[in-house]
């Protein structure tokens, strides 16, 4: 039997290579294999307690949830419904029936408690800078910022005007910029999908 | 109405502060008065002749003075009325139109922030567009435009 190969090793499905796919694939953590239908309940609690810590000390170190969570979140982007200016009705446009962003997972919600992506579409003036920073704030983490258009982007054609922020940028970081005056919803739609590639990326 | 019948109805009641009531395309006349019986004016307007809405008031710089225009609108005989009136550059002030016309209180607001018009007994006279604390009458002709980063730290407030 010396010149067959061992049938144990045979099984052993190869090591997988490293990839930096989707989801990226984490060791397998300590967990004890415990055989639950044969557990009393005395032995029970300490097992799963040992099993427990060794899932949380995996999460601690972020790499256990935190690539669920982010690909959760980069496909279920949810958009603050805030309206600025002309770039809005493209924004709107996006979510009708032509170009219909929900088969991206993105969600209008009115409430900035519900979202995770601030759009900026249109010209943002100082008196309207602060209701701007509340409302990124009010937003939980993790958030993203889009400036869409020449407006937010750069303050457009108003850059020089008394009462214009030049480019929102100077308010709230922002992730993407899109250009384009209003840039069409084709185009506002590449902006998400590339956001949506960033957070990968960053792994956030 | 005509422009005459609106000076014959004004003029015994205003005396020397009406200085005219011209013809104004559009319009039942232009009212000019001194700035001093801008209250007469407006009282006599609204219950005198019946203009009971202000639609408008403005200001306008003129360089050498600034002009405050108000356009009161009567649904009587549907026509508007246009009341002006200049005053200096140096201290551009009328009297509010607010205890007569409650509506005029943003347009004066409005007024006061961009031509830089003090409009005197007004309940609440802030800036109503442009952020708070800031220092500038965009409309006046010696305005500026400034470099967006200038006007950065002139302007934010937040």
């Amino acid at each position: 039997m010396g010149h067959l190969t061992d049938p144990v090793a045979a099984v052993k499905p190869p090591q997988a290579p490293a990839t930096d796919g989707e989801l990226p694939m984490v060791d397998q953590p300590a967990v004890p294999f415990v055989e639950i239908e044969t557990l009393r309940a005395r032995e029970f609690i300490p097992a799963a307690k040992e099993a427990l810590g060794s899932l949380l000390q995996e999460q601690a170190q972020g790499n256990l949830i935190r690539p669920v969570f982010n690909w959760a979140g980069r496909n279920s982007l949810f958009p603050l419904h805030w309206g600025l200016a002309c770039c809005a009705i493209e924004f709107a446009a996006a979510f009708g029936a032509r170009w219909d962003a929900e088969r991206f997972g993105i969600v209008p919600r009115s409430s900035p408690r519900q979202c995770d992506l601030l759009i900026v579409n249109g010209t943002v003036t100082w008196k309207v800078a602060h209701k701007l920073i509340t409302l990124y704030e009010q937003m939980p983490e993790p958030k993203w910022v889009i400036a869409m258009g020449n407006c937010a982007t750069g303050g457009g054609p108003f850059r020089t005007a008394y009462s214009v922020v030049p480019g929102v940028d100077k308010l709230v970081p922002v992730d993407i910029y899109i250009a384009g005056c209003p840039p069409r919803p084709e185009a506002m739609l590449d902006g998400i999908l590339k956001l949506e590639t960033l957070i990968r990326e960053r792994g956030e | 109405m005509e422009p005459e019948e609106t000076q014959a109805y004004l003029a015994p009641k205003l005396g020397p502060k009406l200085l005219a009531v011209e013809p104004f395309k559009g319009t039942a006349g232009r009212v000019r008065f001194e700035s001093s019986a801008a209250l007469d004016v407006f009282r006599e307007v609204r219950d005198g002749l019946g203009y009971r809405h202000l639609s408008m008031v403005g200001g306008i710089d003129w360089v050498d003075h600034r002009e405050v225009f108000y356009v009161a609108w009567t649904d009587d005989r549907k026509e508007y009325l246009l009341l002006s009136t200049d005053v200096p550059s140096t201290d551009p002030r009328v009297e509010s139109a607010v205890p007569i016309w409650p509506s005029a209180n943003w347009h004066e607001r409005e007024a006061f922030e961009l031509v830089g018009i003090t409009f005197d007994h007004h309940p609440d006279l802030r800036r109503l567009l442009t952020p708070d604390g800031y220092e500038f009458h965009p409309l006046l002709r010696s305005f500026k435009l400034h470099e967006p980063e200038e006007l950065e730290v002139k302007t934010r407030n937040v």
